[in-house]
């Protein structure tokens, strides 16, 4: 286990110095699947698009919704999202060490009608540069502050087991 | 010619010309806001663009609004502060007016000056400290400019219909018009980012635009944000939402004595105290020196500013002012990307030289 985050921090710090995005993404944590999906998972799943205002300027995101991702990685959800699970949440990782929090009842539609993007295309292209590979896309959210972009990692943590 | 004939064709319609305005904008991206009082005409923008290089807008002929924001300069002076037409200095650096349509306040550290006609009157009449020195003269003044031929013709097709033409309000008008024209939006940055040319920056600069937007190791994002790189912009839509509060923030660059104590100069709020606004860093590597007070002369001390987070400490310092951990390296990367948001066409665009110059030229 320790060896485990050890490699990962390792991995991470090699990233981040050479500033190459993350070509995949990761869904960990608290989750009976784990994955880690790139560019051309993300391309087979069902997809979705939000237009979203980036300081104005009118962007459309495409990507997967990230409740369709914890659901593939066995996060409880909809009915099954109740009692103990209610004190779960998922922290977002980027790869400059940022990191923010939704609760997992505020990603579930069932829950909110607040659903969040995790958007590897901007008007039909690639992420690059500072976005990274990958960001997230709320647009439910009147600031920007949980868009997390270069993000690396949805990391699921249940507070009460 | 033809220009002149569709405007008054649209004006007879009844249509704001503003509207019909080819602004060239990327896709995707806003207007400017046009205020309703005074729609952007072809007519208002060739006059204000006559005004504003005009030295008979001075009270001795000496200067003109061109003589402190020169186009090569992206419309800066190039001095730390500026001086005035009858030598007296200004307590603040000029500012560039490129994109000061989308600007949600105007000059350094004025919450009230949201407008672009209200702010031409400040240089005009200013006496503390004069710049243009018109106060007192301004009959005279628009007298002079009754008397040049072109301002008959072209003050009567830009206000068509007014008996009085001639008025401060209308010279103001006429300079706010020309000045919303001058947007750019074409510097390497901008084919980079939303023009799809990948090979328009140097890797350096790509680094550092990911420090530039990382809050956790440049941070500038967070004021100088959005495609601006400034503080709040508005344009057609609305103002863009954020949560940069109102623009204006105290980043320890002076000791802040009156009368650049910021936005306390307007509301003697002590919590204001050395608030200022975060000008649109385009164009920056053409306006040094930098800051309110000019008082630093490279990007490279500007960035040792900022990696010490704020050169002096003050009980009002932002939070968001904090000593990054940069590399030299990481530093000189983040001097290449700033580098890249300089339009050089924008230097030398003919829509906003020098008409009084272009004379001798052919017809366009
Ligand atoms: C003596 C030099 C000088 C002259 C002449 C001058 N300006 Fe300025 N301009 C400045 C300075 C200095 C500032 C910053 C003012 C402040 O912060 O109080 C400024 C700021 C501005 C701004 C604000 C830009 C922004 O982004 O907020 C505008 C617009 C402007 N000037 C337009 C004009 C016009 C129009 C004229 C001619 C009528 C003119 N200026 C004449 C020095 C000058
Ligand atoms: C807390 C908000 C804030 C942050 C963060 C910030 N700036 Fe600024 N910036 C300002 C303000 C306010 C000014 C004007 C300060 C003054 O004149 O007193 C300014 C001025 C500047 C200027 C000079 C502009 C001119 O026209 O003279 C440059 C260049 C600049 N900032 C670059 C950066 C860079 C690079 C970063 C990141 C390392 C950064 N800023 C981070 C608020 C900020």
């Amino acid at each position: 286990m320790l060896t485990r985050h050890l490699c990962f921090f390792l991995l991470l710090a090699a990233g981040a110095s050479a500033q190459e995005p993350t070509a995949a993404v990761q869904v960990a944590g608290d989750v009976t699947r784990p994955l880690t999906l790139a560019s051309g998972d993300l391309a087979r799943m069902p997809r979705a698009s939000v237009k979203a205002s980036d300081h104005g300027v009118e962007t459309l995101y495409e990507g997967v919704w990230v409740d369709e991702l914890l659901k593939r990685a066995g996060v409880p959800q909809g009915d099954q999202l109740r009692g103990k699970a209610m004190a779960s949440y998922v922290l977002v990782h980027a790869q400059d060490g940022y990191q923010a929090v939704y609760s997992l009842a505020e990603l579930d539609p069932a829950f909110t009608g607040n659903r969040v993007l995790l958007a590897d295309t901007a008007n039909g292209k690639p992420l690059f540069g500072e976005r990274g590979r990958f960001q997230l896309v709320a647009p439910g959210d009147k600031a920007h502050a949980r868009s997390v972009r270069m993000l690396t990692k949805l990391e699921v943590v249940r507070l009460r087991k | 010619m033809r220009a002149w004939s569709a405007c008054a064709l649209l004006l007879a319609a009844g249509v704001s010309a503003g509207a019909e305005w080819n602004w060239n904008l990327p896709p995707g991206f806003p207007r400017p806001l046009i205020p309703a009082g005074n729609p952007l005409t072809q007519a208002k923008v060739e006059l204000g663009r006559r005004l504003f290089y005009d030295k008979r807008m001075s009270v001795n002929g000496g200067q003109s609004c061109a003589s402190c924001h020169k186009q090569e300069l992206a419309f800066t002076d190039g001095r730390a502060r500026s001086e005035g037409t009858t030598g007296q200095l200004h307590p603040r650096g000029s500012m560039s007016l490129v994109n000061a349509a989308y600007a949600v306040t105007l000059t350094w550290a004025h919450p009230g000056m949201t407008l672009l006609e209200k702010q031409a009157l400040a240089p005009m009449l200013g006496t503390a400290p004069v710049e243009l020195g018109l106060a007192g003269h301004e009959a005279r003044f628009l007298e002079t400019l009754r008397g040049v031929p072109i301002y008959r013709d072209l003050f009567a097709r830009a206000f068509p219909g007014q008996a009085q033409a001639f008025t401060l309000d209308n010279v103001t008008k006429a300079l706010a018009a020309f000045e919303r024209t001058i947007v750019s939006l074409r510097s390497p940055y901008d084919r980079y980012r939303w023009g799809g040319e990948e090979n328009a920056l140097s890797p350096a600069a790509k680094r550092g635009e990911v420090i530039f937007f990382s809050g956790e190791r440049g941070g500038c994002f967070h004021c100088h944000g959005g495609w601006n790189f400034s503080g709040a912009v508005a344009g057609e839509g609305g103002a863009a939402p954020g949560r940069g509060g109102d623009g204006f923030a105290n980043t320890g660059v002076s000791r802040y004595a009156a009368p650049n104590r910021g936005v306390f100069e307007h509301t003697a709020r002590s919590e204001d105290l050395g608030r200022f606004r975060a000008p649109t860093l385009r164009n920056i590597a053409l306006t040094s020196p930098y800051m309110h007070d000019g008082s630093m002369a490279t990007l490279e001390e500007v960035v040792d500013h900022y990696a010490r987070g704020g050169r002096y400490s003050h009980p009002n310092k932002d939070s968001r002012m904090q000593p990054l951990p940069l590399s030299p390296e990481d530093k000189r990367d983040l001097i290449e990307f700033l580098r890249s948001l300089t339009d050089v066409e924008m230097t030398r665009d003919p829509r906003w030289s020098d008409p009084w110059e272009a004379r001798q030229r052919p017809a366009q």
